[in-house]
C-alpha cells in the first residue's frame, strides 16, 4: 500500500473572472523509499500537488490518500495532527520560525505531539548533528546562511520521524555548493531511513538525484517511470546518525 | 519551548509596537485605577461626612421610629439610659449620643416659623459629630446652659436672630397640650443641606424634654462605631441583642438612613462605569489595531506554523496568550505608575470643591483602592483577550496555502 497516493486530483484556481486549471486529474502513489522528483515549467502545478499532498489544500476533484485513508472529510484539526505526525515539509523559503533558535525550531513538531522539553530538545540537538549544525544549535535563524536554514528545515522535516517529506523547491535559494549539500542529506536520509522524498523542483541537481522523475505540463504529468539515469552516489552525511 | 515563552518572544519582535500597545494598557490601567481611586476617596469622605454631621454609624428607635411619619408627641425609647448603658458595654460601640427629636414652631414675637428641634447631650455631640464645629456665629451648647439653642443659618436668617437673642419655642407635648418656653440663641451653625439648615435647631435634652413632656425618654440613641466596615452587620447583632434583653427596639445602620449618599454612590459609580466603559473601548481599538497589524506581519509564519501541524486551536491560544502577556505586563506596570501619580497628587496640596453633600473644600486625595486596581487588571485583561481575539481567529482560519504566500 502506498503510503501516500492522489487520485484523480484536481484543483482549479479562480483568477479574476475566468478559472485556471492548476491540476487535472493526477494520479500518484508513493512508497516507502521513494525519491521522486516532479519537474515542470512555472505554473505547471507542482506546488498545487505538494499542497493538496501535504494536506495544506483542498482538492476541487479527486482524492489523498495517506496511509491509505481518504483526507477530504477530516477537519483541520484532524488534518494538522496528520501532518504533524505523518508528513514532513521543507519550503523553498526555510520557513523557521525567526524567534526560536535552530533548536527550538527543530523541537516544535514534537512539542506539538506532546513530547516533553527534556526529550524534544535532546532529540532536536542529535537531529541538528545529524545534518551538519550540531555547533549551530542555539543559533536564530537571521544568523544561519541559507545553507543552514535549509538544513534546519530538513532536521525540523524529520522531527516527529515522518515516512514522507514534501520538498517544494529545496535548492532554490542556495548556492551550488550548498544545494549539493543539502541534496546529499536527502538523499542520504532516504537510503539509510528509507524516508520517501517526494521533490518538486526545477534544479537539474535535484532531478539528476531522483529514483524516479514526472513532469507536469498544464496540470498534467507528462511521463513517469524511473529516472533515465541512476543517482549519483551522495556524499557522506556529517555528524552521527539520528 | 513552552507555548507563554513562545508569546513572549512574539511580543518582544516588534519593541516599538509592543511600547505603544503597552502605552495604552498602562494608560487604560492607571486612568481606571485613578479614578477608581478619587471615587473610592470621595465616597469615604461622602460617608464620614454623613455619619459625623449626625447620623453616626447605627441608630437605635423604638419600633416604628424610622417610618416617615415618625412617633407621636412624647413617644420614645422605653428604658433609653438602660438600652445606652447595655449598648456603651457592647465591643466596637465607641460612644452612645441619646436624641430627643421634636417640632414646632419658633417665635421672635412677631413671626413665628417651624422648626425640627433636636434634644442633644451637648459634650459628647460635639466630640464626635461635625454640626457643632461648623459655627458660623456665637458657639455650641454646654451643659451648664439654661434654656440655650443654636440655630441653623437659615432659620436665624429667617427670624433675623442672631447670638444673645431671646425666642420662644412653641411645641405639643405627650399629652396633647401646647407648650411654649424662652430660650436663648447661643450659636448659629452652617448645615450642609438647605432644607435642613432653614429649620434646624438644637438644644439641650433637658429643655427638649422639659418642652414636649417625654419624661426622660429620647427617640433616638445614635451609636458611633470604633469602625465604619461593617455598621450592618452591627446594626443587625445590637438589635438581636436588645430585644433579647427585653427592649423594644429597631436598628438600622447609616447607610440605610441615608438615601442621599445612596443616590450619589450610584450616581459616582454611573459616571465613573461609563468612563470605564469608554476607556476599555480606546483601549480595544488601539491595541486591536495593532495586534491586527502585527499578526498580519506573521501571516507566512502562520502558515509556516500550521503546515508543520500547528492546530487551529493552538494558534489561536498563542494570539490570546500574547494578548494576555500584554495586558499582566501593563498591568503591573500601570499599577506602579498609578501609586506614583497617587504619591504626587496626594502631596501638590490641589483643592477641590465641595463634594455633593459637603460644605468645604476638600484636599484632593486618591487612595490605594485594591477594588480599582483589581477591576483594572480584569478591563485589561478582558480587552486584550479580546484585541487579540480577531487576530487570533484571523490566523487560525486563514488558508494554508495563502498564508505561507502572503507578501
Amino acid at each position: 500500500m502506498p503510503i501516500l497516493a492522489a487520485e484523480g486530483l484536481t484543483r482549479t484556481y479562480r483568477i479574476g473572472s475566468g478559472t485556471v486549471a492548476a491540476l487535472r486529474a493526477v494520479d500518484l502513489a508513493l512508497e516507502a523509499g521513494d525519491f521522486v522528483v516532479v519537474q515542470g515549467p512555472s505554473g505547471s502545478g507542482k506546488t498545487t500537488l505538494i499542497n493538496l499532498l501535504g494536506l495544506l489544500d483542498r482538492p476541487d476533484a479527486g482524492r489523498v490518500l495517506l496511509d491509505g485513508r481518504p483526507v477530504e472529510r477530516m477537519d483541520e484539526e484532524e488534518r494538522a495532527d496528520l501532518r504533524r505526525d505523518r508528513l514532513g515539509f521543507v519550503f523553498q523559503t526555510f520557513s523557521l520560525v525567526p524567534v526560536l533558535t535552530a533548536a527550538e525550531n527543530v523541537a516544535w513538531p514534537m512539542a506539538l505531539r506532546g513530547a516533553k522539553e527534556l526529550d524534544a530538545r535532546r532529540r532536536s540537538l542529535e537531529l541538528l548533528e545529524r545534518v551538519g549544525l550540531g555547533g549551530r544549535t542555539e543559533v536564530r535563524p537571521d544568523l544561519l546562511s541559507g545553507g543552514e536554514r535549509q538544513r534546519v528545515a530538513i532536521a525540523r522535516a524529520l522531527a516527529n520521524e515522518p515516512p514522507v517529506v514534501l520538498a517544494d523547491e529545496p535548492t532554490a535559494h542556495l548556492d551550488g555548493e550548498a544545494a549539493e549539500s543539502i541534496l546529499d542529506l536527502m538523499a542520504a536520509l532516504n537510503r539509510e531511513r528509507g524516508v520517501a522524498f517526494l521533490v518538486a523542483t526545477h534544479d537539474a541537481r535535484v532531478v539528476a538525484r531522483a529514483k524516479r522523475r514526472l513532469t507536469l505540463r498544464d496540470g498534467r504529468f507528462d511521463s513517469d517511470g524511473p529516472a533515465a539515469a541512476p543517482a549519483p552516489a551522495p556524499a557522506p552525511v556529517r555528524g552521527t546518525g539520528a | 519551548m513552552r507555548l507563554w515563552t513562545f508569546a513572549a518572544r512574539n511580543i518582544a519582535r516588534n519593541r516599538r509596537r509592543t511600547l505603544l500597545t503597552l502605552g495604552v494598557v498602562v494608560f487604560g490601567f492607571s486612568a481606571i485605577a485613578l479614578a477608581g481611586g478619587f471615587m473610592a476617596q470621595s465616597l469615604d469622605g461622602l460617608a464620614e461626612s454623613t455619619i459625623r454631621s449626625g447620623m453616626g454609624h447605627l441608630q437605635i428607635a423604638p419600633p416604628g421610629g424610622f417610618e416617615d411619619h415618625g412617633l407621636e408627641p412624647g413617644a420614645g425609647l422605653e428604658g433609653s439610659d438602660r438600652i445606652a448603658e447595655t449598648l456603651r458595654r457592647e465591643p466596637g460601640v465607641a460612644e452612645v449620643l441619646p436624641r430627643l427629636e421634636f417640632t414646632g414652631l419658633l417665635s421672635d414675637g412677631r413671626r413665628s416659623v417651624p422648626f425640627l428641634g433636636l434634644g442633644v447631650d451637648p459634650a459628647p455631640e460635639a466630640k464626635w459629630m461635625e454640626t457643632p464645629g461648623a459655627l458660623e456665629a456665637g458657639r455650641w451648647l454646654e451643659s451648664r446652659d439654661e434654656r440655650a439653642i443654636v440655630l441653623g443659618v437659615g432659620l436665624a436668617r429667617t427670624l433675623g436672630a442672631k447670638g444673645g437673642d431671646g425666642l420662644t419655642l412653641l411645641s405639643t407635648g405627650a399629652d396633647g397640650t401646647l407648650n411654649a418656653m424662652d430660650a436663648v440663641v447661643t450659636g448659629i451653625v452652617h448645615l450642609p443641606i438647605k432644607e435642613l439648615d432653614d429649620r434646624w435647631l438644637a438644644t439641650s435634652l433637658g429643655l427638649a424634654d422639659e418642652l414636649v413632656g417625654a419624661s426622660g425618654r429620647v427617640t433616638r440613641l445614635v451609636v458611633v462605631l470604633e469602625k465604619r466596615r461593617g455598621a450592618e452587620a452591627v446594626a443587625s447583632r445590637l438589635e438581636s441583642r436588645l430585644r433579647a434583653a427585653g427592649f423594644a427596639v429597631e436598628a438600622r445602620p447609616w447607610e440605610a438612613l441615608a438615601p442621599f449618599y445612596r443616590q450619589v454612590r450610584l450616581l459616582y459609580l454611573g459616571i465613573f462605569g461609563f468612563m470605564g466603559i469608554v476607556l476599555v473601548v480606546v483601549v480595544l481599538l488601539a491595541t486591536a489595531n495593532t495586534m491586527m497589524m502585527a499578526a498580519t506581519e506573521r501571516t507566512r509564519e502562520i502558515g509556516t506554523l500550521r503546515a508543520l501541524g500547528t492546530r487551529p486551536s493552538l494558534v489561536r491560544g498563542l494570539f490570546l496568550r500574547e494578548g494576555v502577556l500584554l495586558a499582566i505586563a501593563g498591568s503591573v506596570l500601570g499599577a506602579l505608575l498609578s501609586l506614583l501619580v497617587r504619591v504626587i497628587l496626594n502631596h501638590s496640596g490641589l483643592m477641590l470643591p465641595p463634594p455633593p453633600g459637603a460644605t468645604r473644600a476638600m484636599p484632593l486625595h486618591v487612595q490605594a483602592y485594591f477594588v480599582a486596581y483589581a477591576a483594572g487588571a480584569i478591563a485589561m485583561l478582558v480587552t486584550l483577550t479580546l484585541a487579540a481575539w480577531l487576530p487570533a481567529r484571523r490566523a487560525s482560519r486563514i488558508p494554508i496555502v495563502e498564508a505561507l504566500t502572503h507578501v
